[in-house]
């Protein structure tokens, strides 16, 4: 009958048919198919749904990677290594093409002024070896600084306040930023030379203003009297003074002083912001004398006559010249670093290991300890001895050396951090899988402990019925009823953060919906005619409940727990973000296994505070979580559809 | 149906009072953990004798004070020694049992709930909660109308899309919302939206600032509260419409002659409105508690984020702890009540407390 398609139907002859069956009764017989059971029935309906199966994969990826990861995984993540932290990620092959190549873009680092390339007059950022700048990203713009006292800090106003209820305060200007020491000022009529003073600001309550004077004698001697008054500012602009009339002099070397005087009776601090001094003769253009910024900051304060005077000079708004740049972390990280005392034990060690490739060259044939050694040793440069001890005649000493981070760790070459470092150095990607396998083992552990107080109490309360499942109901709906935040501080008072508090808040909540669902079980099956025919033949109450009933119904009992397991994790992974749950430091020991207390909501709430520079630390573990969440979900939706018995053979 | 309020609301009293009442026994099973400042402990000790919660004992017998000061006699828990060079005072609590009743006593009476020890020490617990609910309630308040209509118009939409793509989308985007944590939400639109764009605030604006930036400080929290809800609410307004949709009154609705929107409107909506209703009011409950975490990582100085700081490792401010844990107890079981009213002022089909 392969092709009935071409048979002619109404020609068929009566000869044609045969009977399928004539000699034996066919209805004891059993079927030559093989029957559908019940999960086999439900596997055929799971896999019906495509997007449930893909999930299902996706979430048998997750778990695979968190048992084998930990196993396999070669990186470090158990022991600190602060060289290593905030590595960005860096991929195998894309690295080749600039995607997640371990460079890491920096910005507000604060450029070395002498380091400044007359060409392209960008100058680089201190800390930073030059050979690991990527010089095309590198830019130069200035920022506000955050030391002021500092003095790569320029520009700005400095401010000359008062104190409330104090008269005045003196500052004693002339510090030269040229010779870094304080100096006469030398100016001459016949050059027309003249003092500049920048005010960008006055906030005057009352009456006060600001004194300008020439001091002609030596600092610390002087009182107001030696002082010469050339001028008054009591508003913001600039002004210039000439000091020949008030001294009577052509020719005057003297110090610029200004004097804020307040009414000490009112109560507001009288401020002044300065810019600038300046001294301008006719033989230059430029300033022959010019303070600004830090340097201005850097002049004295005096509170001469009495006790009446008090106030502070204190920058303002200064700014520093910054750079942003992409820098090879990588690069920069295993290679070469100082170390200031490498134990000669050690040193002789690393030697005698990489013989072939350490070979000497004296950099100073006088110094027997300064050499640099050839390249391929782990130890680049010797500077020289420290701590030498001789005890017996023997010397006792260590190295003071460069060496190349890489080599001294054992890297042979520079690694592949897929999802970068975390703050202690440790393997983003290694620890990701570790958190992954703490969450899903707790939540199976939880879950374990949930079924079995669940099981127990809805068992009691749904076979015994009566009084007793009135007042089980109503004390698990008063255990239901108390908010999670309740149960949290009770634990976290008694036990203190940790997986204690952490498994217990969960089962506190957890275990209600679990005996809801047996007791619900217990009330469909414990009038059954097969309960009442084993109660017949003498069955105790605990036989019927663990033998006949319980069986039953664990199908959709243990559905049900599988359905609460990304719950779990979640609320794991939120507790454990605040601080409340495990975290670094901690050991957990599950079904004997030793772990230790990182999960992904430890490593997120590690990230929280470094979402600028180091965005890939929430960003991995957002999304390892994420899909750990979103594909159990969609799992346990697909398994409690497939068990639904409301569905079957409706496809 | 007033026999029935009348039940509830008592049953619900009951439960609030027991489970403020569990919390403060175990509290007080727990170590103390007073005032760290030496004047403010002493003021506090004295205030505690004066409400009756610990006994004051003076030690006058000098070799007992010597084996005092020596270490040999060790403090009891929760008991207390001040060395006043003469005399020893000793400080012990009562039994957990009479402090218990003082203390139900002191909040019916007094509405007092106690002292800070550690956050702010010696203000009343009670005003440091005060201060900070207007911020959570704002927010939540502002979460609950940003989700609740976007919920809803999603849910219709994909209900009147059923099986199209617009359908698919929006159930992809259920499923990832209701999975994601609310702070993995929360972290990744600080990172997007504070760090990388710069376009919201990083932290929430203090009271001082200027309006602009506190309306753009609202922007995130209320969205990372608001993205979990709507994907519940999505979800359900979906079901629910879906099924009216297939029911026989809608389409006779439409037999007679309403269209597509006014059946969906007068009809469907009505009745999907039974189950609807009493859960939103729940999510309230569901808003408030997600909020702690929101008001953590925002730094945000609501009624979670003191919370949290009462709850900081040997740093426990007991007090705070309890008015809080009262203020989010109440809430949740007021909303509870509200959810089983709500069903029949939604249906007047349901009839409640009636008997069968």
């Amino acid at each position: 009958m392969a092709d009935n398609k071409n048979i002619e139907f109404d020609k068929v002859s009566k000869e044609d048919f045969e009977f399928v069956q004539m000699g034996e009764k066919i209805y004891d017989k059993k079927f030559e198919t093989k029957p559908i059971g019940y999960f086999h029935d439900a596997m055929i309906r799971f896999a019906k749904n495509r997007t449930n199966v893909i999930a299902t994969i996706i979430l048998g990826i997750i778990i695979m990677m968190s048992i084998f990861v930990p196993i396999f995984s070669n990186k470090n993540a158990e022991v600190q290594e602060s060289r290593l932290a905030y590595l960005p990620p860096r991929v195998p092959f894309l690295a080749d093409y600039g995607i997640m190549d371990g460079y890491k873009y920096l910005d507000n680092q604060v450029v070395d002024l002498t380091t400044i390339d007359p060409v392209t007059g960008l100058g680089l950022p201190e800390d930073y070896p030059a050979q690991y700048i990527d010089m095309d990203t590198l830019e130069n713009y200035y920022t506000s600084c955050k030391d002021k006292d500092d003095d790569r800090c320029v520009g700005g106003d400095n401010i000359l306040k008062v104190d409330n209820q104090k008269s005045h305060i003196v500052l004693g200007s002339s510090y030269s930023d040229d010779t870094s020491e304080y100096m006469f000022l030398q100016l001459n009529q016949a050059n027309n030379a003249y003092i500049q003073i920048d005010i960008s600001q006055v906030i005057f309550t009352g009456d006060a203003k600001l004194n300008i004077y020439m001091a002609t004698s030596l600092i610390g001697n002087s009182s107001l009297e030696d002082l010469t008054l050339i001028g008054t500012i009591t508003e913001a602009g600039v002004y210039q003074f000439t000091p020949y009339e008030a001294l009577g002099k052509t020719f005057v070397k003297s110090q610029i002083w200004l004097e804020l005087v307040s009414n000490e009776n009112e109560d507001g601090a009288d401020s002044v912001y300065i810019t600038n001094i300046e001294v301008y003769d006719d033989t230059s253009t430029n300033p022959i004398y010019s303070v600004d910024g830090y340097y201005l900051a850097n002049n004295y304060v005096m509170t001469l006559l009495d006790d009446t005077a008090g106030g502070t000079w204190s920058r303002y708004n200064g700014q520093v010249l910054a750079a942003k740049f992409s820098y090879d972390a990588y690069g920069y990280a295993f290679g070469s670093y100082s170390i200031s005392a490498l134990p000669r034990s050690q040193y002789d060690k690393i030697i005698a290991e990489y013989s072939d490739s350490c070979t000497v060259t004296w950099v100073d044939p006088t110094n027997p300890y300064h050499y640099t050694l050839s390249e391929g040793c782990p130890v680049e440069e010797v500077l020289g001895r420290v701590g030498v001890v001789t005890v017996n005649g023997v010397e006792y000493f260590s190295y003071k050396v460069t060496a190349n981070y890489g080599l001294m760790n054992g890297y042979e070459s520079i690694p592949y951090f897929l999802f970068g470092t975390s703050g202690s150095g440790m393997d983003l990607f290694k620890l990701i899988w570790i958190g992954t396998r703490t969450s899903l083992l707790l939540g199976l552990l939880v879950s374990a402990i949930n079924i079995s107080i669940g099981v127990v109490f809805g068992s009691i309360s749904g076979y015994y019925g009566g009084n007793v499942d009135l007042i089980m109901q109503r004390f698990a709906e008063i255990v239901g009823r108390i908010p999670w935040l309740v149960t949290l501080s009770i634990f976290i008072a008694l036990y203190g953060p940790g997986q204690v508090a952490l498994i217990g808040v969960l089962v506190i909540s957890g275990w209600i919906g679990v005996a809801g669902v047996t007791r619900t079980q217990f009330y469909r099956y414990k009038g059954r005619e097969y309960v009442l025919a084993s109660r017949t033949l003498g069955a105790g109450d605990g036989r019927l409940i663990f033998r006949h009933i319980l069986p039953n119904g664990i199908g959709t009992i243990i559905t049900t727990s599988i359905l609460s397991i990304p719950g779990v994790i979640f609320t794991e992974s939120t507790l454990s973000y605040l601080g409340f749950g495990i975290g670094h430091g901690t050991t957990l020991h599950i079904f004997g296994l030793e772990l230790t207390g990182v999960s992904v909501g430890v490593l997120l709430a590690d990230g929280r505070n470094r979402l600028l520079y180091e965005p890939y630390l929430t960003v991995w573990p957002s999304v390892i979580v994420s899909i750990l969440m979103i594909s159990f979900n969609m799992f346990g939706n697909a398994l409690r559809d497939a068990f639904n018995p409301a569905l079957r053979g409706s496809e | 149906m007033f026999r029935y309020i009348l039940v509830r609301t008592g049953f619900i009293f009951v439960v609030l009072v027991i489970i403020l009442s569990i919390n403060f026994l175990f509290l007080k099973l727990a170590p103390e953990y007073p005032p760290a400042n030496e004047d403010q402990k002493n003021s506090w000790l004295v205030q505690q004798y004066e409400k009756g919660y610990k006994t004051m004992y003076l030690e006058t017998q000098d070799d007992v004070i010597l084996a005092m000061r020596n270490n040999e006699i060790l403090r009891e828990t929760n008991q207390y020694f001040r060395d006043e060079d003469t005399k020893y005072r000793i400080y012990s609590p009562i039994a957990i049992s009479e402090q218990y009743f003082i203390w139900a006593n002191n909040i019916i009476t007094e509405w007092d709930w106690g002292v800070s020890t550690r956050l702010e020490v010696n203000t009343p617990a009670f005003n440091l909660l005060k201060e900070r609910m207007p911020v959570t309630l704002k927010l939540n308040f502002l979460a609950l109308f940003v989700y609740i209509p976007i919920g809803f118009g999603l849910g219709i939409f994909a209900a009147l899309k059923k099986n199209k793509w617009q359908d698919n989308v929006i159930s992809l985007g259920v499923m990832i919302f209701i999975s994601i944590p609310s702070f993995v939400v929360m972290t990744v639109l600080l990172m997007i939206f504070g760090f990388q764009l710069e376009w919201l605030p990083r932290t929430f604006p203090a009271k001082n600032l200027e309006g602009w930036i506190q309306i753009t400080g609202l922007i995130l929290p209320v969205l990372g509260l608001s993205f979990g809800a709507i994907a519940g609410l999505t979800r359900l307004t979906r079901a629910e419409i879906t099924e009216v949709l297939t029911s026989e009154f809608l389409l006779l609705a439409r037999t007679k002659g309403l269209t597509q929107s006014q059946a969906i409107v007068r009809h469907a909506m009505r009745n999907s409105m039974v189950p609807l209703v009493p859960s939103i009011i729940g999510s309230f409950v569901g808003l408030l508690s997600g909020s702690v975490v929101i008001e953590k990582i925002y730094n945000i100085p609501g009624t979670g984020s003191i919370y949290i700081s009462a709850l900081t490792r040997n740093n426990y401010d007991y007090n705070v702890i309890l008015v809080s844990t009262a203020f989010y107890t109440t809430i949740s079981l007021f909303a509870i009540l509200l959810v089983d009213l709500s069903y029949g002022i939604v249906d007047p089909r349901i009839r409640m407390g009636a008997r069968k």
